[in-house]
């Protein structure tokens, strides 16, 4: 009732609760990407010069690559998580985000705990779990904070206005829930009860890729579930199937991550279950795919000319089309070639770029607007969505061939090793430092774009910035 | 779906079963792997008195992991040998056996890494390496793999400017350079025992040695795998590169080596006169000292397995010193390779690498075993 008598639409109420937090998380998460392009880039060039910095202690290769992955994934990831998440909870909810006080502080013990983890991990204490790298000391801040989060969040989602959920709000909350419960898991297994030998890799391994798989791929779904009707202001093509997706996703990525054990010194039990359950995943990726590009290619025109879309789609084509490749190279056979190599790195990079962080990006440009009430430039998203692509294809591309080759020259035991074997992967490195140096520009502008829009004025203060508020 | 309990419940039921099996149930099957001996009782029973392995980890050693984990080592290199038909681990010499989880029951990190830019390590204690290699190796890899990816270390070590008991001298790499005398930190020497314990070299009652790993890096003696069998089991490569070092070995003429006119063609040279080829440890042991012999020859005295010699070998080859880099890989991996001695195969860019390393050095200039450093009794 309040709602409707005042002069605003609820969603405008809605997007000016969100403000704030909004643009609190966006904005820390576009500094975390500046950091992660910055280390991403070091850490390029010295796999092409290892003598680039070779004095500094704390930017050896294994602390840098370590150092940009976190910051990569916590930092921007994380951020832009809550951002995304808030958002369109509150928007599904039709409710008020409350609690914003305690949201921006605990989005500041989680940035500082990141900051001093990454510190961390370049000064030497890095604890070698795969995704858990930062110093346990920082791990109960990043724990606290991340809770206060999920709990508003979860508010937020209970005083909705309609009781009926949809995909979205699944996708959106299980992701929310899971994080702690793999945290508290691995922690657990890792340092309090320390499992003992190769337990341990058996746990991190699987705590680091169900990160991406139950943490990051879920959230970037949901978003998608959400923008691709909102934006073509029509319904999902097949949405009856997005319910068998999601429990497909919550039964069988936690077992399909550790397929890549294989041959390894595990129970062989382990690496098994997990190429089974890979091959099985083709379930949950064919509806996500379904659902959203039977939806997109009914109006492919639209999709083209609303920018948010073209990035949404983007990144679900990348999606479908990674980890479809994933499910290939988690058949033994080909296995036996790409394991240990840089494909490594591209499906890092396909899921946590090419996929996750360009929905983010395809998020951020449809809620900003609303948000704050002020355009972005259409020339400058442009640029940045076609460097973004052109970046990010020629950076999988390097690592998708290169891999194949390293792959294929490790299995011949006369190649001398660095002389023939890394010798001939060298140019794809080169490919990938220059492919990082155009998405370090790319993200330049994209954090360019959203700091414009959340502060237009920066040196006339909170007088003006009051004021625009009350137009 | 519409009940957050219920949703809760059923995200964190789905999560919990991969958990129990993951968890708890490899947890358990873990429980009792504990040291064994190599071979068991028929009964199954560890036998009394026999040694149990995995050997635990030396405290240094220890210390050195933690090194190794906070370096980011993982990052490019693993540490698990692969079953045989899951990779080319073994066929590679990275290992004579796949790795087993029992190994690593000792270890406090486990850093099985998943990503190669640099070799498996699981076995890097093994290759014949000495301590003073695995320095010059952290403080900067280029100067022995000089196409080498791996970061350079120059904050572990002080430079000196008096050679010293524990001072290593690097040689330079160019006409440039001069050479530079390095003292290792403790974390230096940390890394370095870490590193040399890494070793799989051992049988265990659940897995056995692969049978044809003559491929493999192999400097003990003893651990000869088939003494008297032709070279049957080896792969391909090798097997070709064996038989064309032995006919430089034979060969008396223009292009030959004419080796067997000394060592003889048992390999097992005169007595008093020229030392034995078939299992000495100068054969077996360091590549570069025995790729420097045969290509400048050597002079002086020597001791080959507690015996002396004194004698000149003038630089191999007719004429001295015209050996190719192919043909001088050829023939060390045949030596290598024959009367029972079982030892890594030599490649041409091995060679190359330490010719262009020794070229300032005066053709025809002999060697003397003093320059060498002799291999460690």
């Amino acid at each position: 009732m309040i709602l409707l008598m005042s002069q605003d639409s609820p969603d405008k109420i809605i997007d000016k609760s969100a403000r704030l937090v909004f643009s609190f998380f966006i904005s820390s998460a576009g500094l975390w990407l500046l950091a992660a392009a910055l280390l991403a880039y070091i850490a390029a060039a010295k796999l092409t010069d290892p003598f680039f910095l070779a004095s500094c202690e704390f930017l050896t290769y294994g602390k840098v690559k370590v150092a940009q992955a976190n910051a990569f994934v916590y930092g921007w990831g994380g951020n832009a998580i809550f951002a995304v998440s808030l958002w369109i909870l509150a928007r599904l909810s039709q409710a008020e985000i409350r609690g914003r006080l305690f949201l921006i502080l605990a989005g500041v013990i989680w940035n500082l705990a990141i900051t001093f983890g990454l510190l961390g991990i370049l000064d030497g204490h890095m604890s070698g779990h795969e995704m858990l790298e930062m110093p346990t000391e920082v791990w109960p801040a990043m724990l606290i904070s991340y809770l206060i989060i999920t709990f508003l969040a979860l508010v937020i989602h209970r005083s909705r206005q309609v009781r009926e959920t949809i995909a979205p709000q699944w996708f959106l909350l299980a992701a929310l829930l899971w994080f702690p419960a793999l945290f508290l898991i691995a922690w657990n297994g890792l340092e309090i009860n320390t499992a003992r030998g190769t337990l341990q890799t058996v746990l991190s391994m699987w705590f680091g890729q169900s990160l991406i798989w139950l943490w990051l791929t879920p959230v970037a779904l949901g978003a998608a579930y959400y923008l691709i009707p909102a934006i073509l202001g029509r319904a999902i093509d097949k949405y009856y199937l997005a319910i068998f997706g999601f429990w497909c996703i919550a039964a069988l990525a936690p077992w399909s991550v550790v397929h890549h054990l294989e041959g390894g010194p595990v129970p062989m039990w382990i690496p098994a279950i997990g190429t089974v359950m890979s091959i099985a995943m083709v379930f949950p990726i064919a509806v996500a795919s379904t659902n959203f590009h039977a939806t997109a290619f009914l109006d492919v025109g639209k999709v083209w000319n609303s920018l948010p879309l073209r990035f949404v789609i983007f990144g679900t084509l990348s999606y479908t089309i990674s980890s479809y490749i994933g499910v290939v190279f988690s058949l033994p056979a080909v296995a036996k070639i790409t394991q240990f190599t840089i494909i490594n790195e591209f499906h890092f990079n396909q899921r946590v770029y090419g996929f996750f962080s360009m929905i983010v990006f395809g998020a951020v440009y449809f809620a900003l607007p609303k948000i704050t009430g002020r355009e972005i430039p259409v020339a400058a998203k442009n640029f940045h969505f076609w460097t973004s692509t052109f970046g990010v294809l020629l950076l999988l591309l390097a690592y998708l061939i290169g891999g194949l080759t390293h792959g294929v020259l490790a299995g011949q035991p006369t190649l001398p090793w660095s002389s023939s074997v890394i010798a001939s992967i060298q140019p794809y490195f080169l490919i990938t430092k220059f492919a990082f140096v155009i998405l370090g520009f790319s993200q330049l502008v994209f954090v360019f774009n959203v700091w414009k829009v959340i502060f237009p004025n920066p040196f006339t203060c909170c007088a003006n910035a009051s004021k625009e508020v009350n137009v | 779906m519409n009940n957050l309990a219920k949703f809760t419940i059923g995200i964190f039921l789905t999560l919990g079963i991969a958990w129990l099996a993951f968890v708890v149930g490899a947890r358990s099957q873990y429980g009792d792997l504990t040291p064994t001996a190599q071979v068991l009782d028929e009964d199954g029973s560890v036998p009394v008195d026999a040694e149990l392995f995995p050997l635990p980890m030396s405290g240094l050693a220890k210390q050195g992991a933690e090194e190794y984990a906070a370096l980011g080592c993982v990052t490019c290199h693993t540490q698990q040998v692969r079953r045989v038909e899951a990779g080319f681990d073994v066929e590679r010499g990275w290992g004579k056996r796949p790795s087993v989880p029992r190994d690593y029951v000792y270890q406090d990190h486990v850093l099985l890494g998943n990503s190669r830019i640099g070799p498996d390590l699981a076995n890097v204690g093994l290759r014949g390496h000495d301590e003073a290699w695995f320095h010059q190796h952290l403080f900067e890899p280029q100067t022995i793999y000089p196409q080498s990816l791996c970061p350079p270390s120059p904050f572990l070590y002080s430079t000196v400017e008096q050679a010293g008991d524990t001072v290593i001298e690097i040689e330079p790499s160019d006409d440039l350079g001069s050479s530079r005398l390095i003292k290792p930190s403790a974390r230096a020497d940390r890394l370095v025992a870490y590193l040399h314990s890494l070793k799989q070299d051992y049988e265990l009652p659940e897995i056995a040695f692969v049978e044809d790993d003559e491929t493999e890096d192999a400097t003990q003696i003893d651990v000869v795998a088939s003494v008297d069998e032709p070279h049957v089991q080896l792969p391909e490569w090798l097997r070709n590169q064996i038989e064309s070092g032995k006919e430089v070995y034979m060969k008396a003429a223009t292009g030959g080596g004419m080796c067997f006119t000394c060592h003889q063609v048992n390999g097992k040279g005169l007595e008093g006169q020229f030392p034995p080829l078939a299992g000495s440890d100068w054969v077996l042991g360091e590549k570069d000292r025995l790729i420097k012999i045969s290509m400048y020859g050597l002079m002086g005295e020597i001791e080959v397995n507690g015996v002396k010699y004194n004698n000149v070998m003038a630089p191999p080859g007719i004429p001295p010193g015209s050996l190719t880099d192919d043909q001088i890989a050829n023939v060390l991996t045949y030596i290598r390779n024959e009367w029972g001695n079982s030892a890594s195969a030599i490649s041409a860019e091995e060679v190359a690498r330490v010719r262009a390393s020794l070229k300032d050095r005066p053709a025809m200039q002999m060697f003397t075993a003093a320059e060498l450093t002799p291999p460690v009794q």
